[in-house]
């Protein structure tokens, strides 16, 4: 008797964890752009208005009415705004969306296949695999890339941005993705250019509502559509994104001067280590007397800049405010490390062209400023020399390890 | 009824085999291609030696999977419940079978470990040599080992590659770096020293009948003799993380002028002080 009931009531479970597993099974939902979160607790955590839920929905909504969904993304047809050569959205749909093949076998959804475990549906840098990488992966929405040929924080170029797809970045946990075919390769970065866009006007747009809106008021009240505000932030909306637009079009390759006639010689390699120690370049501050990377470490970069120090939030004092970013999806903040120069790895590519754009334009987005006015390109191009000596110097050289035997480190 | 099960499980080995036979033979059927489902073509000249192991193993098995599987149904069929109606007969073992089905598994097993003695021996052991060294004797614990040409690391998830360049050492200046993708030249014995970076990899090359661990802290060396130029894979074939799938680069087996044309390309690209000469420019 006893035993017949407990193999119904097995029976039954397993019939009813069938059934859930079938009707929830591979049938997810489709994912969404989620807002910024941590952008609009920073600008309340700065003293600006904080926003609720019904505001946070309603610029959710209004960027998804711009630019789509992760499934089917849509660019605006706002005029003044080109989008020619940037983003094209039969490109854009080769790499969003769920991974499969369409009729001609062509695959889809290559940003999801590749990318989205580090970089996140949204461009954020803060996907599932994310936390366990150091340095963390980027996060487009600021715009902001690191290795490039425009200077300042100028966009980075299309060249810029597929070389990096192409090389990967060594010494962080960015692979190549060389075996992608090259209309495979031009429509991520078509895509990471959206995601790119996408945040920006997203991040403007949380500004703009952080400091504008009154308690309870609609970023675009969508039951008020011939009102006067609501035409004044429909043509904000239209000129933000046109900026940003532009700042995209408009940037350009920083011109490379050839190197002196006697560059690479002991003499440039004197001058550039001259360079390095001296007090206008500051190189050794950071990078250490022994170019270890061991110099000044304790600051952070501009992304984490944004939701803490920019914002009266110290990452070291103000744990409490740390663990709400947290919660809304921000990685734990780590300062930023200056390069071991002796280890040969350079992330940004190691050609002296690369190198030439890293110490002439800094690199957008960290302490690593740009070259002193001070220093002519001559000087910069000898700052090169010593700095590809040092991998070979003797101080960096591996201990001799027989054959066929455990390297020690 | 027990006549159908038995017929049910003698279906086992005649799809085992089916599936095996047909995947051989590239067969195409209606809304199933075997295709490419079996061995991709060896370019390795050393290469044969592992196929041939493959396959007698393979052989080898396939008998006893068949025979086990015909041993199966014989049972069922004969003894089924419906067509006897004495009672079983419980036996308390035979020391005669428990000899023989003990002693003729180890004897194959030994005579597989040294059948293969010669397959481990050139993938690990005969490695190529450029000179017989003092003693003058070929094969001898003092031969010159040829160097390894490149260094491939794995690591989570790309295959970054480094080439000795000229002067035939690493940790020069003249290294030329490279990732996800290898050249080397045709007919000739290629050494690579493998090494990881981070974690478990393990570096295949399937068109060579080449697979090796790699371990984080270790370097190791592995060579082949290709016999066709080409382009072929590199898979990381030890589950390394979740990347795992993307971790693929190629492997392009080229004449020997071709490569060094490559090499010097390369080589010129790394050294680039200069924007390019822009063709785009309006």
């Amino acid at each position: 008797m006893y035993e017949s009931k407990t193999k119904r009531w097995s029976l039954l479970f397993f019939v009813l964890g069938i059934s859930i597993m079938m009707s929830s099974g591979c049938n997810t939902s489709e994912a969404p752009f989620l807002l910024n979160t941590v952008y609009v607790r920073a600008k309340k955590n700065e003293g600006l208005g904080e926003l609720n839920a019904a505001q946070q929905k309603n610029l959710a909504d209004t960027l998804n009415a711009i630019f789509g969904t992760p499934d089917m993304p849509e660019l605006p047809q706002i005029a003044g705004v080109d989008f020619q050569g940037l983003v094209d959205l039969e490109k854009l749909r080769v790499a969003a969306g769920p991974v499969k093949r369409n009729e001609s076998g062509r695959e889809l959804g290559l940003y999801r296949k590749h990318c989205v475990h580090c970089h996140g549906i949204t461009g954020d840098g803060a996907g599932p695999t994310a936390s366990s990488l150091n340095p963390y992966p980027r996060d487009y929405r600021r715009g902001t890339f690191k290795f490039k040929s425009t200077k300042g924080t100028d966009r980075p170029t299309h060249e810029d941005l597929s070389r990096i797809l192409v090389q990967g970045i060594p010494g962080t946990a960015m692979p190549s993705f060389r075996i992608l075919d090259e209309g495979e390769l031009d429509s991520l970065v078509h895509y990471v250019r959206y995601l790119g866009i996408r945040g920006e006007l997203e991040r403007r747009l949380i500004e703009t509502a952080a400091d504008e809106l009154e308690d309870e008021e609609l970023f675009l009240d969508l039951d008020q559509p011939g009102s006067g505000i609501f035409q004044e932030r429909v043509s904000l909306i239209k000129e933000e994104l046109a900026a940003i637009v532009d700042s995209w079009t408009e940037t350009q390759v920083t011109e490379v001067p050839p190197p002196p006639v006697d560059w690479g010689s002991d003499a440039s390699i004197a001058t550039g280590k001259k360079w390095f120690f001296s007090s206008t370049t500051n190189c050794s501050k950071c990078h250490g007397d022994t170019a270890l990377g061991d110099g000044q470490t304790n600051d952070y970069d501009e992304w984490t800049k944004d939701w803490t120090l920019k914002v009266n939030v110290n990452p070291l004092e103000d744990l409490e405010k740390i663990r709400e970013y947290e919660r809304l999806g921000a990685l734990h903040p780590r300062n930023a490390r200056p390069r071991n120069l002796r280890q040969g790895i350079y992330r940004g590519g190691r050609r002296p062209i690369d190198l030439y754009w890293r110490i002439k334009q800094g690199i957008a987005g960290t302490p690593m400023p740009a070259a002193s006015s001070q220093l002519s390109d001559d000087d910069i191009w000898h700052v090169i020399d010593y700095v590809m000596t040092l991998p070979y110097d003797a101080l960096s050289k591996p201990q001799n390890v027989p054959e066929n035997q455990r390297e020690i480190r | 009824m027990g006549r159908f099960w038995s017929l049910l499980f003698l279906m086992v080995p005649i799809l085992g085999v089916g599936l095996f036979v047909l995947a051989i033979a590239g067969t195409e059927l209606p809304g199933l291609s075997l295709r490419d489902h079996w061995l991709p073509e060896n370019i390795n000249d050393g290469g044969y030696i592992i196929d041939d192991l493959f396959n007698f193993i393979m052989y080898l098995t396939g008998a006893i999977f068949i025979a086990t599987g015909i041993a199966l149904f014989w049972f069922l069929w004969k003894y089924d419940a419906a067509k006897n109606p004495n009672p079983v007969k419980f036996v308390h073992g035979s020391h005669t079978f428990e000899v023989v089905w003990s002693l003729l598994p180890a004897a194959t097993l030994l005579f597989i470990a040294i059948f293969q003695m010669d397959a481990w021996a050139n993938h690990k052991m005969r490695r190529p040599i450029l000179g017989p060294g003092p003693d003058g004797i070929e094969h001898t614990a003092d031969d010159e080992l040829k160097p390894a040409m490149v260094e491939v690391t794995g690591r989570q998830f790309e295959w970054r590659i480094r080439y000795a360049g000229a002067d035939g050492k690493f940790d020069t200046p003249d290294d030329l770096h490279t990732v996800n993708d290898l050249h080397v030249p045709v007919d000739e014995d290629i050494v690579i020293a493998i090494k990881s970076q981070d974690v478990l990899h393990s570096f295949f090359l399937p068109n060579l009948r080449l697979k090796q661990d790699v371990v984080p802290g270790m370097k190791q060396f592995v060579w082949f003799h290709a016999n066709r130029t080409g382009t072929f894979d590199i898979v990381c074939a030890e589950l390394c993380g979740w990347g795992h799938y993307k971790m693929r680069g190629q492997i392009s087996v080229e004449s020997r002028e071709k490569f060094d044309a490559w090499f010097q390309d390369e080589f010129k690209e790394q050294g680039r002080t200069q924007l390019e000469p822009s063709e785009d420019e309006e």
